[in-house]
């Protein structure tokens, strides 16, 4: 760790944030294995599609609990928007499709951020759900379970799309992101450019932790 | 599919007896275990189809508009459909189309997902806990490949089973329709795109039991396999090609430069 970075996640925030996603990638790919006929050799790397079913329902049971977890962790501050802010920064985007001269400063969350936590908290309950009765489908009338197919698929359209964008964005298309995750410290430069108003709040609640410093010289900063 | 190979087999209601012959050599065939059953006041034994019960006689006692008592005999079984919703939803290609248009099982790809069953019109998939598989007829894929007559076919004694050529099996049902008379008529080749096993139904289909009238491909079917399984390779490949423009066009987002003029300590500290 180098002086002077900033943290921007904790410890428990990374490993639910990590449960959660290899899960979900893992549910993806086996989940892919059973969709389509010609990715039915996925199965065969755990020793049969059978094997991949078992694969696919007991990550499913995992992926629930890490759910779990980030909706309770994430979602007073990803999951509710702050008007009119927020619409500000949809109205452009955030400045990340076209050129924006000012985009709305952002805190912790930027809308777009907010949008990906719903789709994922709110099709991962269905996804979670759905997978349940399909799990059990003779315990069920048909026609419930064939509801449960197409909003299990449906989810998987919305959570597979959305995944693709998450990985760009927190990787090369925002490069100092994937820090905020992998070992939680963060540049201040990038801070200040990506979520500068919660670098003020932190800084004004004297909550920054700034690595190399006191976490009482901090607080000072911030008066 | 080579339709010279097109096989129906024809169920002639109004000759059978009940007998059972069918449900007994189908089980001797398939090698097919039976398992103790309990007297719940009907002859239909077992109560209904099984894992290891592919075909069945139904009894059904009907008194009709005139108050005339009827015994109906129904033989239950896969009807073999050309647009089978079992084979559209099976993940491994366990369940497929064989060369004559009957819906073949590969046990072995089987992976017990249970999705046919759900979509199956007619409810003939069975699931056996203790294989973790399902199972089902074949119409006697080995007996047809050896140019042999299906296991129940063979056994029927009264003809009221057959099997030949879907033309020539078409025909004959018509014909014996109309020989009967009344509310006689032919079930099966007007829905999912024609079954391969085909009813001279002695009384109208609303009358029996577990037959649906109009049984079709279920419609979430169209929704999940036809628009929301490309849909979600479109949607994730124009995710991946939007990414990519978005690089080469927009440039990533990143953090300022320290400006010149501005050796803020903020920046220094930083970067």
């Amino acid at each position: 760790m180098r002086k002077g970075l900033i943290q921007a996640t904790d410890g428990f925030e990374r490993i639910v944030h990590w449960s959660l996603a290899l899960s979900c990638i893992a549910l993806c790919i086996t989940g892919l294995g059973m969709m389509y006929q010609s990715f039915n050799f996925i199965g065969d790397l755990m020793g049969g599609l059978k094997s991949l079913k078992y694969v696919h329902n007991f990550t499913g049971v995992f992926f629930g609990v890490a759910l779990y977890f980030t909706i309770r962790m994430w979602w007073k501050e990803a999951g509710i928007f702050s008007m009119p802010e927020d619409l500000e920064w949809i109205k452009c985007a955030g400045g990340y499709l076209w050129h924006v001269d000012n985009p709305p400063e952002v805190g912790k969350y930027n809308p777009g951020q907010k949008m990906f936590f719903l789709a994922v908290a709110g099709f991962g309950v269905i996804m979670f759900l759905t997978g349940l009765v399909m799990w059990f489908p003779l315990s069920f009338p048909s026609l419930i379970v064939r509801l449960m197919f197409v909003l299990h698929a449906l989810g998987f359209v919305v959570i597979f799309a959305f995944f693709f964008v998450h990985l760009y964005l927190g990787t090369i298309g925002s490069p100092g992101s994937l820090d905020a995750m992998l070992t939680g410290w963060v540049s201040r430069a990038w801070l200040k450019k990506q979520h500068p108003k919660w670098l003020k709040e932190m800084e004004e609640h004297g909550t920054l932790v700034v690595y190399g410093e006191e976490k009482t010289a901090a607080k000072s900063h911030g008066h | 599919m080579n339709n010279k190979h097109e096989v129906v087999k024809l169920i002639d209601t109004t000759l059978c007896t009940a007998c059972r012959g069918c449900q007994v050599a189908c089980k001797q065939w398939n090698e097919m275990p039976g398992l103790r059953t309990k007297q719940w006041g009907s002859y239909q034994n077992p109560p209904d189809l099984q894992w290891n019960t592919w075909t069945l006689i139904r009894f059904q006692e009907h008194v009709n508009e005139k108050k005339e008592f009827n015994w109906l005999f129904r033989k239950d079984g896969c009807m073999h459909c050309t647009d089978a919703a079992c084979v559209k939803v099976c993940p491994s290609g366990a369940l497929h189309h064989t060369e004559f248009g009957t819906v073949g099982l590969n046990s072995s790809r089987c992976i017990g997902c249970k999705e046919c069953v759900s979509a199956c019109p007619f409810e003939v998939p069975r699931y056996s806990r203790e294989t973790d598989k399902i199972y089902k007829c074949d119409l006697c894929y080995s007996r047809l490949r050896s140019d042999e007559s299906p296991a129940c076919v063979k056994s029927c004694l009264t003809g009221a089973l057959s099997i030949g050529s879907k033309e020539q099996m078409l025909k004959k049902a018509y014909a014996r329709a109309k020989k009967v008379g009344g509310d006689a008529n032919v079930y099966g080749d007007k829905f999912v795109g024609g079954t391969h096993v085909l009813y001279v139904l002695q009384e109208k289909a609303s009358v029996y039991d577990s037959l649906p009238r109009n049984p079709s491909v279920p419609f979430s079917l169209f929704v999940w396999k036809d628009m929301l399984k490309p849909l979600a390779l479109l949607a994730a490949g124009g995710v991946l090609a939007g990414s990519f423009l978005h690089y080469i066009l927009h440039g990533p987002k990143l953090p300022d430069e320290p400006g010149p003029n501005e050796p803020g300590k903020d920046e220094k500290g930083g970067e």
